[in-house]
């Protein structure tokens, strides 16, 4: 009991020192915080990645209006840099992004393929998808009746776990054929997720809070279900078994089901996108608030510093789990989506030998 | 809110790397993956249905021995029968054997001895006819031929005399 008490004195009083610091040095650069512009900066995407003090230049990749291409490193266009005609905007419907000044003087967004931060962390993710997932296959390669241990063991006890109580126990016969996408589904949204939660370089970023990240993952979803959707799937879409007033001269049955089948992805989306958003701006604002209490005096940040990391410290242990079951909720239900896209019969027929 | 557009380039690249990483992970990783977890549980399977096997085996093994045990210890005990009842026999006939031989041991024995008696006999009664004989002759003074006449005579009186 002693022992818990003085390790909660003493992290309680190197927070509010690190508190103080923070304050001076706050006070020191003479310019308000703004709180809203910190958070949507550290959710957003940049052309380069902050490391401590360091700005690691990322190259920009754009295509001009007249349909050229430029590519260049993203450290000319820092301080409000501007290079062959392209800039970043500072305020505006394309605040943060590179515009071009067009021929008639105009700003516009060029076809932006620059590697951002995002795009370099989606790089990494794969990288350590590899690294988590190659050692074990070259286990198997090696010692094929082996348990393979310590990180490949528990990447096979996950894998087994997905594998067997999820896609075998869902779609039976098809099991083989879409393990792979769902698989590679699940661990990308798992690594994306975790990496999004280490504060500094190799992950840091924003992903799977990232509508367009999360809309790619669901549209892949969308794909493969309707692609394996077979004749009781449409059926069951444009003439569903429902009493027949219900869609013969108003197809309302048949409209209501061409609905769903668009709002399952949509569904997957949202769900994971605001579900990781949440927890990020949840532990940036409680953060944030230590800056903007320190407007009030040291008592008032030691306090708001205490408080915060706390219940950051919650929300972050929180937002593991969180982690862990948006990435199964995302591969479940896409698991359930082509379960019902697929010939069911054929596949119960072949689950009962 | 620029949160809620998605960006034209991310999706791009999203899709790119998404694909690459699917790509590479389905034809290299997951197959081998999954069919070494399956061949492991099937091999895990069959091990523990060969041990059940195994250990019926070593039961009805173990339960076979203890039969043949049984049985060689009846055996056993048959043979230490049959070895008592035979060396009880033995005996018995080398008792009746040797009671035969000292039987006759005593016959030849009685033989001998009756032989003996008569002989015996036979000599006292030559004596004593030679006595009777000589005896007659210091009384008659006159020394009476020992001829089987006389010793006839002698031998008739005596057996009149035993027969008295």
């Amino acid at each position: 009991m002693m022992k818990i008490l003085k390790y909660i004195l003493l992290s309680g009083l190197l927070l509010w020192a690190t508190a103080v610091s923070a304050a001076g040095t706050e006070e020191a650069d003479g310019e308000p915080f703004n709180p809203k512009e910190v958070i949507f900066e550290h959710l957003g995407d940049a052309y380069s990645w902050h490391v401590f003090h360091w700005n690691i230049p990322l190259p920009v990749i754009v295509r001009d209006e007249a349909g050229g291409w430029h590519a260049f490193s993203s450290a000319r266009l820092q301080h409000g840099g501007e290079y062959e005609g392209f800039r970043i905007a500072e305020e505006g419907a394309y605040a943060h992004k590179v515009v071009g000044t067009g021929a008639d003087g105009k700003e516009y967004r060029p076809w932006d393929f620059s590697i951002t931060k995002n795009v370099l962390a989606l790089i990494l993710c794969g990288l350590v998808m590899f690294w988590l997932l190659f050692p074990l296959v070259r286990w198997y390669k090696r010692k094929p009746t082996e348990a393979p241990r310590r990180v490949k063991g528990m990447m096979e006890a996950l894998v087994e776990f997905l594998y067997k109580e999820v896609i075998v126990a869902i779609l039976g016969a098809h099991a083989k054929r879409y393990a792979p996408y769902l698989l590679t589904v699940f661990f990308f949204i798992l690594v994306m997720n975790l990496m999004g939660m280490i504060v500094i370089f190799p992950g840091g970023a924003n992903l799977t809070g990232n509508l367009a990240i999360t809309m790619v993952l669901a549209l892949c979803t969308f794909v493969v279900v309707n692609v394996s959707g077979r004749k009781h799937y449409w059926k069951d879409i444009f003439w569903p078994d429902v009493p027949v007033w219900l869609k013969c001269p108003v197809p309302m049955m048949p409209l209501i089901e061409f609905f769903g089948v668009l709002t399952k992805p949509l569904s997957l989306m949202i769900r994971l996108f605001a579900n990781m958003l949440g927890g990020h701006i949840i532990v940036l604002v409680l953060i944030s608030l230590i800056f903007i209490m320190s407007a009030f005096g040291a008592a008032a940040t030691g306090g708001a510093t205490v408080v915060s990391v706390i219940f950051a410290v919650f929300m972050n242990t929180l937002h593991v789990l969180v982690a862990f079951i948006q990435a199964y909720v995302f591969f479940m239900l896409s698991t359930i989506f082509i379960s019902l896209a697929v010939p069911e019969s054929a596949g119960h027929k072949i689950e009962k030998q | 809110m620029e949160l809620f557009k998605p960006e034209f380039g991310l999706v791009f690249w999203m899709l790119v790397v998404f694909l690459i990483i699917l790509g590479i992970l389905a034809k290299y990783a997951w197959p081998v993956i999954i069919r070494s977890i399956e061949q492991r549980a099937e091999l895990i399977d069959n091990g523990v249905v060969y041990a059940r096997k195994a250990k019926e085996d070593f039961e009805g093994a173990k339960a076979k021995i203890e039969e043949m045990m049984a049985e060689a210890h009846q055996k056993q005990l048959e043979a230490l029968q049959e070895t008592e009842r035979m060396k009880r026999g033995l005996i018995e006939n080398a008792r009746k054997e040797a009671a035969a031989e000292a039987q006759k041991v005593l016959d030849a024995a009685q033989l001998s001895i009756e032989q003996a008696k008569r002989e015996a006999e036979l000599q006292i009664r030559r004596q004593v006819s030679e006595l009777s004989l000589e005896i007659a002759g210091r009384v008659l003074r006159r020394n009476l031929s020992a001829d089987a006449a006389q010793t006839e005579l002698v031998n008739k009186m005596l057996d009149e005399l035993e027969n008295k």
